[in-house]
């Protein structure tokens, strides 16, 4: 009797302390969490990733104290398309050892998949996984991870060093918390990836990667709305690092087509940010009414002088010095100063694509 | 100018009248087309309009205004928006219908379709949603826009358009998600 009861009693005593270690937040869903965790189920399931309507301004600020430059300077300048990740199940930091050659070997019995006799084709695949530390904001997100793949061509000269073919990365940084403390703990959340390079190594990667930690890779595009984001955020660096121009383009339905440029220059667009800030009262975090105000203004003088509405297209691409993006999910970040803010919202973007 | 109003005319036997306001003039037609081929026992008459207010001197009886809403463009829910003003509030009671099209594309600014659903619910008006690309989804639609005109229009005995919209309006989940958006 008294050993039945102890082991009714037990997994109760384990799971208790584990439940009330996470704390779920305060909105109303969190109860469901709470919930669907008694009954078994994952508890990420339920929760909710809100659509943020204001976020703190973003400093610029160096980062090479925290991280190695060198790893900065394998992602600043490229241009990554970008897609979300659903949480890894059993990914370790401390494998990524391991992986490397794991990975590598997949690539290699791809490639010569059907290949009766190899003419030309690449030889092998060094492949390097590095954690990127000092990225992560905050002690929730998980630190990135930077896939390197190198290889060499079967006519290279004898002492020819290998080729870096592909690069990739995986990050989190200022990831929801809620979201994120409600992970259960086999899984890694690193939302966000982005991609350089040959199109079929992409594809190999990420089917390694659904293969080995049963996770799902989907295109992330960038709706107006972020990228709108992102053209307010670069115009209120202006003071602190030059511009140099604020580059916008819309495509209009019409017949035919009419795609549009919009080139501003970086002291009038900062005078308009500006002005809106000041208006607004200048206060430590930046509304989505400003960001869109800041926009509709561009439009509207675009209006008086082509008479264009620019509203009834679609914002496809922005671009300063400090980076560019584009509607379709491809990203160029060309200041390390920024590169923080910008994948925070980026990591947004891809967290709002998780299953909840 | 004074507003639309759904009573100012006498109403024609087995005649029912709907109009289709859409900004870019791009899915009225298609959709126009499909509502006449389709209707065979009354006579349907499909009137467009880029835009209300409707012109003083012509005004026909109108029994079902419908507001084509293309997500991918803000232009198109700020002209519904405008067009919205010059209507009676007696089209609130069930005359009124949104459609919009674009919602499954994964580009598109979800605050759009946000406020549209707010602005649906608001009115108390269904919100249909429209694949406007295939004949299928063109046909789907025009059926279900039908479906709403005969009853709008009176000719479903022991149906009025308010008791149907009591039954199809949009509503807007009382969510704390939904209630952080504004």
């Amino acid at each position: 009797m008294e050993t039945r009861l102890s082991a009714t009693a037990t997994p109760r005593n384990q799971t208790a302390p584990h439940r009330s270690s996470k704390s779920y937040g305060f909105s109303r869903r969190s109860l469901g969490v709470e919930l669907t965790s008694r009954l078994g189920c994952t508890p990420g399931q339920l929760t909710a990733v809100r659509i943020p309507t204001n976020r703190g301004i973003p400093k610029p600020r160096n980062i090479t104290e925290q991280v190695d430059p060198e790893h900065i300077a394998l992602i600043v300048k490229k241009e990554w398309k970008l897609s979300y990740v659903t949480p890894l199940y059993q990914f370790g930091h401390t494998q990524l050892q391991s992986y490397s050659r794991q990975l590598a070997a997949f690539l290699a019995a791809e490639k010569q998949q059907g290949v009766a006799v190899e003419v030309g084709q690449e030889l092998g695949f060094k492949v390097v996984f590095t954690a990127v530390l000092g990225l992560a904001e905050t002690d929730d997100d998980a630190e990135t991870v930077l896939i390197q793949i190198h290889s060499k061509s079967a006519f290279a000269a004898e002492g020819e060093a290998a080729k870096l073919t592909w690069s990739g990365w995986l990050s989190c940084v200022s990831g929801d918390v809620e979201y994120l403390r409600s992970m259960p703990p086999d899984f890694t959340c690193l939302p966000l990836f982005g991609a350089s390079g040959a199109e079929s190594l992409t594809t190999l990667v990420k089917s390694w990667f659904e293969r080995t930690f049963d996770c799902y890779f989907g295109p992330l595009a960038i709706n107006s709305t972020n990228l709108e984001w992102l053209a307010a955020l670069w115009t209120g660096c202006h003071p602190d690092t030059n511009i140099r121009y604020l580059k916008l383009a819309w495509t209009i339905p019409a017949q035919p087509p009419l795609d549009v440029s919009y080139t501003v220059h970086p002291q009038d667009a900062w005078e308009l940010w500006n002005s809106i800030r000041q208006e607004s009262g200048l206060r430590d975090t930046v509304d989505i009414e400003e960001v869109s105000c800041f926009i509709k203004g561009l439009e509207s003088h675009l209006f008086r002088h082509f008479r264009i509405y620019l509203s009834a297209g679609t914002l496809t691409k922005v671009s300063t010095t400090l980076g560019s993006a584009h509607q379709d999910g491809k990203i160029r970040i060309t200041s390390s100063d920024m590169m923080t803010s910008v994948l925070a919202l980026l990591t947004e973007c891809a967290l709002l694509k998780m299953p909840v | 100018m004074s507003l639309l109003k759904p009573l100012n005319k006498l109403p024609e036997l087995n005649t029912a009248n709907v109009l289709l306001v859409e900004n870019e003039e791009l899915f009225q037609k298609k959709l126009a087309d499909a509502i006449v081929l389709l209707e065979n026992n009354v006579n349907v008459i499909v009137r467009l309009a880029r835009s209300l207010p409707l012109p003083l001197e012509s005004r026909p009886r109108i029994d079902l205004v419908v507001f084509i809403v293309h997500l991918n463009s803000e232009q198109s829910l700020l002209s519904a928006e405008a067009s919205l003003k010059h209507l009676d509030s007696s089209y609130f009671l069930g005359k009124v219908c949104f459609l919009v099209t674009g919602a499954r594309c994964g580009t598109l600014p979800y605050e759009r379709l946000t406020s549209l659903k707010k602005l649906a619910a608001t009115l108390n008006s269904p919100l249909l949603m429209t694949e406007d690309r295939t004949t299928e989804g063109v046909n789907t639609v025009a059926q279900r826009v039908l479906a709403v005109l005969r009853v709008a229009a009176g000719l479903v005995p022991m149906a009025t358009g308010l008791y149907l919209s009591s039954l199809t309006r949009c509503t807007v989940p009382t969510d704390p998600d939904w209630q952080n958006q504004d």
